[in-house]
């Protein structure tokens, strides 16, 4: 039996890895938090003795306070933000690759060498990754033009139908790219695992996708699933918690009940990435 | 099994899993609270059965849907009820806003009317002749004005002179026949493919103030309308597969060559509305002595059945607060989302809904929000009948707090939206957007006057129902409540002034609300209540260099008490010209709090405090009570400072979600 057709991750390396990015996810995270944070306690409505308590009560009377005075702030908070967001994408491609070569060693190495090695590859990264975003641009783009068109070809139609018909052509959009993050993953797994270049790896996981395109798709369709479903289960649970009230138990529970959804869903995503090398070891590659 | 059938079934299960979580979201957002008694207020003064019949209307008219064009004729009796002659009547073609892009409505280079839309296609009202019947059929039309006062480009508002002065008292009978040509909708007016609207669709006689001057006005893009009461008898002939809702009852229905005859008849009212369309869809129900009809389109069941679902608890809600609604019939239009213009209207017995096929889903209320809002004018402007155009508050501002209230009453604090763990009320939105504007413009001005209808709609709308909302927590909900109930019915077929109102205020909540509210209302009255300093120092005995009998001796600072005692002081400001008596909340070092009340007197007031810990916090209106206060956020202040552990948690939580779902 090929061992390469059967290999599984360790449990030890798989917590590691899910520990990394979970560890990594939360710093860079916190990072992006950081300006709207920043943002909502300059405004004296969390200088209340119940601080930010206020902001949750029910019928929105000071949320709203907060919106309408804080405006800008929040606003220039929230550009911050997702500048930082996007340089934190950047840098989470570094744990990542290291918890995929931690995967794929299946053995526990300093995680300084790990992560060496994963900055070493964090360049191929980037380009797979601007390739996928490139090829998810257009085919959004292609989608809100088809849903465009679609909107002015059915008015005057039955109204649900007016406004289903371009939501379902987003929804198809969306799935596509899903499927063309799960092509990434498989590219970074051939990567990883064959120390391919950005073009090779990505050839080899068309060549994946060829040959078993379900292996490929539905590798990662628990991953994407479970974590909207953790997520919904995060939303679910929180909707329960009062967090009006000004005790600190509340915000402990909040916390504990978001980051299981967050750790759960790293899960899967650890448990397809460690499919996807499986699905990389398959194929020899082809050095160029 | 092979792991591609594995990971499809557990992706299987939990997509299942996450659909069931998502349905239930859907499901706990839209579950309605069962309907509740409402409160009513005791000892209000009777309402008054019917109105004085000042303009009474017989109306004929034939649509023509292929062409979109009305041809009518028109009875008008009309008495000078006046003290003095007349000598000249004042109608309004209010049709004609739409005749062209120079009229006063369409002018406007940033889009015309409330909903902000031009006209698409132009509409009119051609008169082809006045005969006034007591003087041998004379035709009064050639006579008339060509255009309104001082506007050569807008021929809305019209004069027409009368050979012979009509005395005190006396009764004119004027025959009109004339044409439509409708426009595009725009504005609660014209047709949208088949379906079609008809507001202001009628030569209509401005009211008659008993000064004996008319009451007339250009039709403004901002503006609504003004009339006196009559009765209104209208045959209607539309395509005999046309729905037809109107104003009114039905009494008579007859059909003949492919068309249909339709007799509506109503008593005390000041306009009638019509709509007709081939699609509409109905649902008929009595509720509280009314027979109430929705006509909505195809496959907006879920629709009209939240919009019946308000009129149940709104109409006794309503009936109640406000008086017995008086007529027998009441019909909603829901008209189709290619013709929204002609939603969130009101007239005598008939309302304009609206919304997508999809508005019920989701936390939102939107058409709770809309349907009770629209109901509600049923009692101000159906029934008190104020001025619209030039006192808006007195109708849109009055009626925005009984929508308010109403959906409180039966949503509590999501009267707007409430799921997925946020809620929001109709008060805080209300005062959000009233705080955004409430010093720009006087509240109580001409529709007209306003700098722009997002004025107009934040003053109006928002800052009335702010400004009734404080009244109610600062001098009782009880008699605020009181005094609005005895204003609408007082005040029926009454027709009644800001002043009115404002005396009615007085007798209900006394001088001191009455002089804030007239302050809010007419002089851009503000208020924003602020703390700024706690200072804490320990009691000690008075220290220094004394000179007594026993000579002269030296104290140090010692404690008066074991243990300590802290005498703290806090500041609190008043700015603004609202003077609104505040609670100021201290709390303390050991977790004791204590009350003080500031009769808002004055711009400062000083609280003191003496005791075992120091004031560590301080909430200036620790209920929000003053909602009309332009800043809440300098109301708390704590020695500790502000910090947001929730925010940075959730915060925390979205950013890493984020990544996760969109990031590497």
């Amino acid at each position: 039996m090929n061992h390469a057709l059967t290999r599984r991750a360790p449990s030890t390396a798989r917590v590691v890895a899910i520990t990394l990015l979970w560890i990594t996810r939360t710093l860079v995270s916190l990072l992006v938090a950081y300006p709207l944070v920043f943002a909502i306690t300059s405004t004296g409505l969390v200088s209340d003795p119940d601080r930010d308590a206020v902001l949750f009560r029910p019928g929105a009377l000071l949320l709203l306070e907060l919106l309408r005075t804080a405006a800008p702030a929040l606003i220039a908070a929230l550009k911050t933000s997702c500048l930082l967001w996007v340089l934190s994408a950047i840098i989470a491609l570094l744990p990542l690759a290291a918890a995929l070569d931690l995967l794929r060693s299946q053995r526990m190495e300093a995680l300084g060498v790990q992560l060496t090695r994963g900055f070493r590859l964090c360049p191929r990264f980037l380009a797979l990754s601007a390739i996928t975003l490139l090829a998810q641009s257009a085919l959004v783009l292609a989608a809100s033009l088809l849903a465009a068109a679609l909107g002015a070809a059915l008015r005057g139609h039955d109204e649900r139908l007016v406004t289903l018909a371009p939501l379902l052509v987003f929804v198809l959009a969306a799935l596509g790219c899903a499927g063309l993050g799960a092509l990434l993953d498989v590219a970074r797994a051939a990567l990883i695992q064959h120390e391919l270049a950005a073009r090779s790896a990505l050839l080899q996981a068309l060549t994946i996708l060829r040959e078993s395109p379900r292996d490929v798709l539905f590798g990662c369709y628990p991953s994407v699933t479970g974590s909207a479903f953790f997520a919904l289960c995060a939303a679910w649970f929180i909707t329960r918690i009062d967090l009006s009230q000004p005790t600190t138990r509340a915000i402990a529970l909040a916390f504990v009940v978001h980051q299981t959804a967050v750790i759960a869903s790293i899960a899967l995503r650890a448990r397809w990435l460690d499919g996807a090398l499986t699905l990389a070891a398959r194929v020899p590659s082809s050095r160029d | 099994m092979p792991r591609s059938a594995l990971d499809f079934l557990v992706g299987t299960l939990f997509f299942g899993l996450s659909l069931l979580l998502l349905s239930d979201f859907v499901r706990a957002a839209d579950r309605r609270p069962p309907l509740r008694p409402s409160q009513t207020a005791a000892a209000l003064p009777p309402v008054t059965e019917s109105a004085t019949q000042i303009a009474s209307y017989d109306l004929d008219a034939k649509l023509d849907v292929t062409e979109h064009r009305l041809s009518g004729r028109e009875t008008i009796r009309f008495v000078n009820h006046s003290t003095g002659p007349l000598t000249e009547l004042w109608f309004h073609l209010y049709l004609n806003a739409f005749k062209n892009d120079k009229t006063l409505f369409l002018r406007s280079p940033f889009g015309a009317g409330r909903s902000g839309d031009k006209a698409h296609e132009y509409g009119y009202i051609d008169v082809k002749h006045m005969f006034w019947v007591e003087q041998n059929q004379r035709d009064l039309w050639p006579d008339r004005d060509r255009h309104s006062p001082d506007d050569p480009d807008d021929e809305t508002d019209l004069r027409v002179p009368l050979p012979e002065p009509l005395a005190a008292g006396q009764m004119l009978t004027l025959e009109l026949e004339f044409e439509d040509k409708l426009p595009e909708i725009v504005e609660r007016m014209g047709y949208s493919g088949s379906f079609h609207f008809l507001g202001q669709w009628f030569p209509k006689l401005a009211r008659l103030e008993p000064s004996g001057q008319f009451a007339h006005f250009a039709f403004h893009a901002q503006s609504e309308f003004y009339a006196d009461f009559g009765d209104y008898d209208v045959a209607l002939d539309v395509p005999e597969a046309y729905v037809v809702g109107a104003s009114g009852s039905l009494v008579a229905e007859r059909h003949e060559q492919g068309r249909k005859h339709l007799h509506y008849h109503v008593d005390n009212v000041h306009d009638f509305a019509w709509t007709a369309w081939d699609h509409f869809q109905i649902r008929r129900e009595r509720i509280a002595d009314t027979d109430v009809s929705v006509l909505f389109p195809p496959h907006q069941d879920r629709n009209a059945e939240a919009e019946l679902d308000s009129v149940r608890f709104a109409l006794p809600h309503f009936n109640a607060l406000y008086g017995r609604y008086p007529y027998p019939t009441l019909t909603l239009v829901h008209p189709p989302e290619s013709a929204s213009n002609a939603g969130g209207m009101e007239y005598p017995t008939l309302i304009t809904t609206g919304g997508p096929w999809f508005s019920t889903l989701g936390g939102g209320h939107f058409i709770d929000v809309v349907t009770t809002h629209e109901l509600g004018h049923q009692w101000f402007y159906g029934l008190c009948a104020s001025n619209e155009h030039n006192f808006p508050f007195l109708d849109e501002g009055l009626n925005s707090y009984a929508e308010a209230e109403a959906l409180e009453a039966r949503f509590g604090l999501g009267s707007v939206f409430d799921g997925y763990g946020l809620s929001v009320s109709s008060t805080a939105l209300n005062r959000a957007i009233s705080a955004a504007r409430g010093g720009d413009e006087p509240v109580a001005e001409g529709a007209a006057d306003f700098a722009s209808f997002r004025n107009l709609g934040a003053l109006v709308y928002s800052r009335t129902a702010t400004i009734m909302t404080t009244l109610a927590r600062v001098y009782g909900e009880p008699q605020l409540r009181h005094a609005l109930g005895r204003y609408a019915r007082q005040f029926r077929f009454a027709h009644p002034t800001p002043s009115d109102f404002s005396n009615v205020l007085k007798d209900e909540l006394g001088q001191d609300a009455a002089t804030v509210s007239s302050r809010a209302l007419f002089e851009r009255g503000t208020v924003d209540y602020l703390v700024r300093d706690i200072s804490n120092a320990p009691e000690t005995a008075a220290a220094g260099v004394f000179d007594g009998p026993n000579g002269r001796q030296q104290k140090k600072p010692e404690p008066v008490h074991s243990p300590n005692q802290y005498t703290s002081r806090v500041v609190v400001y008043r700015h603004g010209s609202l003077e609104l008596p505040v609670d100021i909340e201290l709390i303390c070092e050991d977790g004791s709090r204590a009350f003080q009340h500031w009769d808002g007197h004055g711009f400062t007031h000083n609280v003191d405090h003496s005791g075992p810990s120091r004031v560590v916090a301080v909430r200036v209106d620790p209920e929000q009570r003053i909602l009309l206060d332009d800043d809440f956020s300098n109301n708390a202040i704590s020695i500790e400072g502000g910090s947001a552990p929730r925010a940075l948690e959730r915060t925390l939580y979205v950013a890493q979600t984020l990544l996760g779902g969109l990031g590497p």
